[in-house]
């Protein structure tokens, strides 16, 4: 048996260096991708709208094509809310975690200064 | 209920570093909250009695500990980093053992079979072996033997060994004593006070809790989903029946 002081020294380094995936992260980055990947189909979604109506002078066909284009906006509004709320709560999140630091900093600062 | 630690009881003691801690765990299944907010810590080579009726939340409280159960709300820390969505897999290859309520064998391998799973971590059979029988002499004549046809005392004995071969610092044992005879139960927890005092830090779960405090530092006893209580052995002695009868 390795020696009970080492192998709990061998433990907290092994848990140490453990890589750890933090569950709300990888939900945001999910949200994220769906939030791009709806943008993306609702430009499709226009393009597609734009290609059939403009092949045809049938009333019902152009209608089917006014629907796909409505849709293909909906995507692209849905799918830009949910990657302006993501990418701003990362953002922030930055944001405040760099102003805690400049805080530090500028506490250390003055008392050095003192 | 405050977190406690070896320094609690004995207010002369040097501070006591904890290998795991838990700080206010909730815990739920779909939907349907079972613990309520559990603090409890396991200082490093002591044993850790986590006592209760059935459905009190102890094995709900292991799995959270040992990363199959993700907590609602709380922080789990082991060697003072909080380890939270960390996998199970990666904890145990760390050193963090847990053996599972009904033994966790292979019941139709044999017991060199299910010892050989064990060398996933890279160490050779014999190794394990030689660790196995040094630790359970009695498994020795059953290595060829299947394990679903071993005695239940000697199926436990086969699935501590399995956690101890990989020369475990944190140990969590849940209902070492579930079906097996008095006599049995007594022998583990003669072998659980031997790895304690290797260094080994071991969280036991058990509903039987008499057959557990004499191996004990430390119990807490948990009543729905709750610490009720935390102390010494021969504190929570005399409050075993109120607790567990709910007067």
């Amino acid at each position: 048996m390795i020696e009970s002081q080492d192998r709990v020294e061998q433990f907290r380094t092994e848990i140490a260096e453990m890589k750890l995936r933090d569950p709300a992260t990888s939900r945001e980055r999910l949200w994220l991708g769906l939030g791009v990947a709806l943008m993306a189909i609702g430009a499709v979604l226009a393009l597609v709208a734009y290609l059939v109506s403009h092949q045809t002078r049938d009333p019902l066909v152009q209608n089917d094509a006014l629907t796909i284009g409505l849709a293909g906006i909906t995507c692209a509004v849905v799918g830009g809310a949910l990657f302006l709320r993501y990418s701003i709560a990362s953002f922030f999140r930055f944001w405040l975690a760099r102003l805690i630091y400049e805080q530090k900093a500028q506490t250390d600062r003055v008392l050095e200064g003192k | 209920m405050s977190i406690v630690d070896a320094a609690a009881l004995d207010p002369d003691a040097a501070p006591v570093e904890n290998l795991l801690e838990l700080r206010g765990i909730r815990a739920a299944y779909d939907g349907i909250d079972v613990l309520y907010g559990i603090d409890l810590t396991v200082p490093r080579g002591s044993v850790v009695a986590l006592l209760g009726p059935n459905g009190a939340g102890k094995t709900t409280t292991l799995r959270v500990a040992s990363g199959l159960h993700a907590p609602s709300a709380g922080d789990v820390i082991v060697a003072g980093r909080r380890i939270n969505g960390a996998r199970p897999e990666e904890l145990a290859r760390c050193g963090f053992c847990l053996v599972p309520e009904g033994r966790g064998i292979f019941p139709n391998l044999s017991v060199r079979e299910n010892l050989r799973m064990m060398t996933y971590g890279g160490q050779s059979l014999k190794h394990i072996e030689e660790i196995t029988m040094a630790r359970f002499p009695r498994l020795r004549d059953r290595r060829s033997q299947v394990a679903g046809t071993l005695s239940g005392g000697e199926q436990q004995m086969l699935a501590m060994a399995r956690g101890l071969a990989t020369e475990p610092a944190l140990l969590l044992l849940d209902e070492l004593s579930m079906g097996l005879a008095p006599i049995i139960v007594e022998e583990l927890y003669e072998i659980v006070a031997q790895i304690s005092r290797e260094g080994v830090s071991i969280l036991v779960v058990e509903q039987f809790a008499r057959t557990v405090l004499g191996a004990a530092d430390l119990a807490a006893i948990m009543v729905h989903g709750r610490i009720a209580k935390i102390g010494s052995p021969d504190e929570l002695e005399a409050e075993l029946s109120t607790a567990y009868l709910g007067a």
